[in-house]
C-alpha cells in the first residue's frame, strides 16, 4: 500500500468525522439541546405548518433587521 | 357547565380563550394536549401597562447585538408541550415579536421584539389572553452564567472527545508499528494525522487549563491547572519536534488523552454546583406584592410598597399576613407556625399584633399597619438572608487542597530529572524527553476523577432514596460534621396535630362529625378529618341544614332539628357545657344536643425512627442539639421522647442563626435540618442545611439537601451516603498517589516507554471509576 493512499484515507476519514463533529457543535451552539423535553416533542410537532411558520419568522427578522440597520 | 354549540366548558375563561385560539387558527392546540387536563385562565391580573414603564425597562429589558429588545419571562401555567407550543405561535404571530423561545423543562422564556411597532405589555397581554401569565424575571443572574458555563464545557468535551477517539485508532496503528515494525514515511503520515487531531483538543478544549494555570500564577498558586497545561503542552512542543525530525515516539495521543480526562473531570465538578444567586429571587417571588386596604371606606388593591404605617389593612381567612400591625376590628386564629414553630394555632383579638408572614386561619380581620413594608418582619427577614447567604463558610476540598501539593512535587520531580539527566551527559534531547515522561505519567487523570466520580455515584445513589444534594461538594461536608441541629415542628415531628386518642361516652353518628371537621380549615379539625379518612371507611358527607364558624372556638351546625357542636373547651362553655377532662395535649370535644359523645386528643406525634436517628447520630459521635420556637413543655416533651439532652427553645429566627454562628465560633461545622420560614436564616447559615421536602418554598430553595419524602430515615440515610462517599474519594486519592508513588520512580530512571505511559494512565483512571462504583455495594451492605 503506498503512502498516499494512508494519507488519503486518514484525511477523508478524518474530514468526514470533522464534519460530523461541526455540526453538532453548531446544533450545541444554537440551543437544539438545551431543552430535552421540547427537544424530544420537537418531532411530534413537526410537519409543513411548522415550516412555513419558521420561514416566514426568518423573513420577518430579516425585514426587520432591514429598518433597523438600514445597509 | 357552559354549552357552545357541540362544546362543553367549566367556566367563561375557558371559553374566551377556546374562541380567541379558534378565530386565530390555532384549534389544533387541543389535539395536542391529548389527556392533560387544563386549569381556567387566571382572571385577575395587575395592570400590564407596569411593563412599559422606564424603572422596567431598565431593570429587566436587554438591547441585543442586532439592536432588538430582549427579556426573559417566567410563564405560568405550562403544563404540557402543547402549551409551550401555542405560547410560541401565538407570539411568534404577533407584529414586531422576532422570537420567542420557551424552555419547557423550566418554564423560562426569552422574547425578541422590536420596540416602535409592539410594546412590551401588549405582548404580556396576549400571553394572558390565551389563560397563561407572565412575568420578568433578571436574567443576569447566576444561572444564566452556569448554563453559559455548561454550553462551552459541551463545546470543550464534544471536541476533545471526538479527537482523543480518533487519535486512539491511530495509536493502535502506531503501536502496532513499534513492535512488528513500520516505515518511517508511514509513521510520520500516522504522526501528522495525530498532530492535526491534537490542536484543537489542546487550544481549544484545554484552554481552560492555560486560563486557569494563569490566573493561578498570577495569585502566586501553583494549581493542578498549571500541571495540565505544561505537561500537555511541553509534550506537544516535543511530538512536534519528533514528527519534524522523524526520529523517536511522537506522543500526541498522551497530550489529547489528558486533556480529555482532566476535562471530563472539571465538567463533572462544574454540573453538580448550585447556583446561589438564584434563591434570592426565589425569595422575592414568594411575596405577593399587593395586599387589600381600607380607603375611605372602599377595599382597593395597594402595591405593598405603597402601604404607609396607619392603613388599615383587610385580611380574609386563609390570608397571608404580609404586614405588621394591630387588629382593630374582627378576631381569630393565626398560624404562626412559619414565624414561631408554635404548631398549634394562636388565637387573636381586637388590641393584638399580628407579625408579617404569618397566616390566618379563620380571621377575617381589619388591622392597622404599625410599620410599612421596607421595616416588616417579612422584610427583615429577607434582607437577614442575604447576608446569611455571603457568609456561609466553605471548607474546602480534599481533592483541591491535595492537587496543589500534588501539582509542584511533580513539576519540581520533571525538572529534577531533566537536570540530572543533563548532567549526566545524556543530551538535551533524551534528558529532556525523560522529563517530560515523568509529567505525562503522573498525569492527574486519577487525581481529577477521583473527587467527582466517586461525588456522583453518591449523588445518584442519594436521588434514588429521595435524598437530593444540590451540590458535590456537601457530601464531604456532611461526612466531616460534627454537630446535628433539628428543628422541631416538621422534622422531627409530623407538624400537624394528629389524634392519639379517642374517649367515647355514646354511639354517635360518624358521617355528622366527618362532615363538620371537612368543613373547617383548622389544622384540629383537619387532624381528625385525617384520622377519620384513615378509618376502616372514609364516612360519606351530608349536608347541614345551618352552619357556622365560631372564631377561635369551633363549629356549629344544625342537623335534621339536632345541634351539632366541635371545637374547644371555649365553645361548650359558651353553650352552657360542663365537663372535667384533664390532657396534656390538645382536645376536640364533640357534642350532639348539648351533650359531650366524644372527645378527641391530639398532638403533634413524633416521626417514626426519629430515636433511632437521634442513636445513630450519638453512635457516630456528632452532638445533637433541638432548637424550637415552641414553648418549653412541648420542646422538652418531644426532647425526652426521642432522647435530645440538649435543646433550646423559645427561639425566634434571630436566635436560631446566632445559635449557628456561636458554633461555629467554636470551630464546629454544623448540619441544621429545617422547614419553615422560620428556620431559613440558621439553614443558610449553617455548613449544610437539610430541608424537609414538604416545607415551605422558600426553604426548600435555601436548603443545601432536601429529603423528599421527609422522612427521619433519608436524613439517616444522608449521613450514610455522605460518609461512605467520602471514604471512597479516599481510598480514590490513595490509589492515585500510589500509582504515582510507583510509576514516577521508574519514569525517572527512564524505563518508561510510550505504550506503558499511555495504558497505565488509563488503567489508573479505570480503578478510580470502579472504585467509585463500591458506593452502591457498600450503601447495600451496611
Amino acid at each position: 500500500m503506498s503512502n498516499w493512499v494512508i494519507a488519503m484515507m486518514l484525511g477523508v476519514s478524518i474530514f468526514l468525522g470533522a464534519a460530523a463533529l461541526f455540526a453538532f457543535l453548531w446544533a450545541i451552539k444554537n440551543g437544539q439541546f438545551d431543552d430535552e423535553e421540547k427537544f424530544l416533542n420537537a418531532a411530534k410537532f413537526d410537519g409543513e405548518d411548522e415550516l412555513n411558520d419558521a420561514f416566514k419568522r426568518e423573513q420577518k427578522k430579516k425585514a426587520l433587521k432591514k429598518e433597523y440597520r438600514p445597509e | 357547565m357552559i354549552k357552545d354549540n357541540s362544546n362543553y366548558f367549566c367556566c367563561n375563561g375557558c371559553q374566551g380563550v377556546f374562541k380567541l385560539l379558534s378565530d386565530e387558527g390555532f384549534d389544533s392546540f387541543y389535539a395536542k394536549t391529548q389527556d392533560v387536563k387544563l386549569s381556567p385562565p387566571l382572571e385577575k391580573f395587575e395592570d400590564s401597562s407596569t411593563f412599559d414603564s422606564e424603572s422596567f425597562r431598565d431593570a429587566f429589558v436587554k438591547v441585543n447585538s442586532d439592536g432588538f429588545n430582549e427579556i426573559a419571562l417566567i410563564i405560568e401555567g405550562i403544563h404540557c408541550s402543547a402549551c409551550v407550543w401555542l405560547n410560541e405561535k401565538a407570539l411568534h404571530k404577533m407584529d414586531g415579536v422576532i422570537e420567542a423561545n420557551i424552555n419547557f423543562t423550566n418554564n423560562k422564556a426569552t422574547v425578541v421584539w422590536a420596540d416602535d411597532i409592539v410594546k412590551l405589555s401588549a405582548i404580556i397581554e396576549m400571553i394572558r389572553s390565551i389563560g397563561y401569565d407572565a412575568f420578568a424575571y433578571d436574567s443576569s443572574i447566576q444561572e444564566v452564567y452556569a448554563n453559559r458555563e455548561r454550553k462551552s464545557y459541551y463545546l470543550k468535551m464534544a471536541v476533545a472527545i471526538f479527537a482523543s477517539m480518533n487519535i486512539m485508532w491511530i495509536a493502535v496503528a502506531q503501536y502496532a508499528g513499534y513492535f512488528t515494525g513500520i516505515t518511517q514515511d508511514v509513521k510520520t503520515i500516522l504522526n501528522i494525522a495525530e498532530w492535526i487531531l491534537a490542536t484543537p483538543v489542546l487550544f481549544f478544549s484545554g484552554w481552560v487549563f492555560f486560563k486557569g494555570a494563569y490566573y493561578g500564577l498570577k495569585n502566586r498558586v501553583v494549581n493542578m491547572d498549571l500541571m495540565v497545561a505544561t505537561g500537555a503542552l511541553l509534550t506537544y512542543i516535543y511530538s512536534i519536534y519528533i514528527t519534524v525530525t522523524e526520529y523517536g515516539e511522537a506522543y500526541f495521543d498522551s497530550v489529547s488523552m489528558i486533556i480529555t480526562f482532566v476535562l471530563i473531570g472539571k465538567f463533572l465538578e462544574v454540573l453538580s454546583k448550585k447556583n446561589a444567586a438564584d434563591t434570592l429571587d426565589i425569595v422575592g417571588k414568594h411575596i405577593p406584592s399587593e395586599t387589600k386596604i381600607l380607603l375611605d371606606d372602599t377595599i382597593i388593591t395597594c402595591k405593598l410598597e405603597n402601604v404607609k404605617v396607619g392603613n388599615i389593612v383587610v385580611v380574609s381567612s386563609g390570608d397571608r399576613i404580609l404586614l405588621d400591625g394591630e387588629i382593630v376590628k374582627g378576631q381569630g386564629s393565626f398560624d404562626e407556625s412559619n414565624l414561631t414553630g408554635e404548631s398549634e394555632p394562636i388565637y387573636k383579638k381586637i388590641g393584638d399584633s399580628v407579625i408579617s408572614g404569618t397566616t390566618s386561619i379563620d380571621a377575617d380581620i381589619y388591622f392597622r399597619a404599625t410599620k410599612d413594608f421596607k421595616h416588616s418582619t417579612l422584610s427583615n427577614l429577607v434582607t437577614l438572608l442575604e447576608s446569611a447567604i455571603n457568609k456561609k463558610p466553605k471548607i474546602q476540598q480534599m481533592a483541591n487542597k491535595l492537587s496543589e501539593h500534588f501539582s509542584s512535587v511533580i513539576l519540581g520531580f520533571s525538572f529534577l530529572t531533566f537536570v540530572v539527566w543533563f548532567m549526566l551527559d545524556n543530551g538535551f534531547e533524551t534528558s529532556f524527553m525523560i522529563g517530560i515522561s515523568v509529567i505525562v505519567i503522573a498525569c492527574p487523570c486519577a487525581l481529577a476523577l477521583a473527587t467527582p466520580v466517586a461525588t456522583l455515584v453518591g449523588l445518584n445513589l442519594g436521588a434514588k432514596r429521595g435524598i437530593l444534594f444540590k451540590e458535590a461538594a456537601q457530601i464531604e461536608t456532611i461526612a466531616k460534621v460534627d454537630t446535628l441541629v433539628l428543628d422541631k415542628t416538621g422534622t422531627l415531628t409530623v407538624g400537624k396535630p394528629e389524634v392519639v386518642k379517642q374517649s367515647h361516652f355514646e354511639e354517635f353518628d360518624k358521617e355528622l362529625l366527618y362532615s363538620l371537621v371537612k368543613l373547617s380549615k383548622h389544622p384540629v379539625a383537619s387532624g381528625i378529618c385525617r384520622y377519620l379518612e384513615n378509618e376502616d371507611e372514609t364516612p360519606g358527607e351530608i349536608l347541614f341544614d345551618e352552619f357556622s364558624q365560631i372564631p377561635a372556638c369551633g363549629i356549629k351546625a344544625q342537623y335534621r332539628g339536632k345541634e351539632i357542636l366541635g371545637g374547644n373547651i371555649k365553645l361548650l362553655e359558651l353553650h352552657g357545657i360542663k365537663i372535667d377532662f384533664i390532657s396534656d395535649n390538645t382536645l376536640f370535644y364533640y357534642a350532639v344536643d348539648r351533650k359531650v359523645v366524644c372527645i378527641y386528643e391530639l398532638s403533634d406525634k413524633i416521626k417514626d425512627s426519629a430515636s433511632e436517628l437521634i442513636a445513630e447520630m450519638q453512635k457516630r459521635n456528632i452532638n445533637v442539639v433541638m432548637l424550637t420556637g415552641d414553648n418549653e413543655k412541648s420542646a422538652r416533651n418531644v426532647a425526652r421522647k426521642v432522647g435530645i439532652t440538649e435543646l433550646y427553645y423559645e427561639q425566634t429566627p434571630e436566635d436560631k442563626s446566632n445559635f449557628i454562628e456561636s458554633l461555629h465560633a467554636q470551630n464546629r461545622s454544623v448540619v441544621m435540618v429545617g422547614d419553615g420560614v422560620n428556620d431559613i436564616l440558621a439553614l443558610s447559615r449553617a455548613d449544610i442545611g437539610i430541608v424537609m421536602g414538604s416545607g415551605s418554598d422558600i426553604a426548600v430553595e435555601i436548603g443545601d439537601v432536601v429529603l423528599l419524602n421527609d422522612s427521619l430515615t433519608s436524613l439517616k440515610d444522608a449521613f450514610k451516603i455522605s460518609k461512605i462517599t467520602f471514604g471512597l474519594i479516599k481510598q480514590n486519592l490513595f490509589i492515585s498517589l500510589v500509582y504515582n508513588a510507583v510509576t514516577i520512580p521508574l519514569a525517572m530512571a527512564g524505563y518508561v516507554i510510550p505504550l506503558v505511559a499511555a495504558i497505565s494512565m488509563s488503567l489508573s483512571s479505570l480503578l478510580v471509576v470502579g472504585n467509585s462504583m463500591r458506593i452502591r455495594y457498600k450503601f447495600k451492605q451496611n
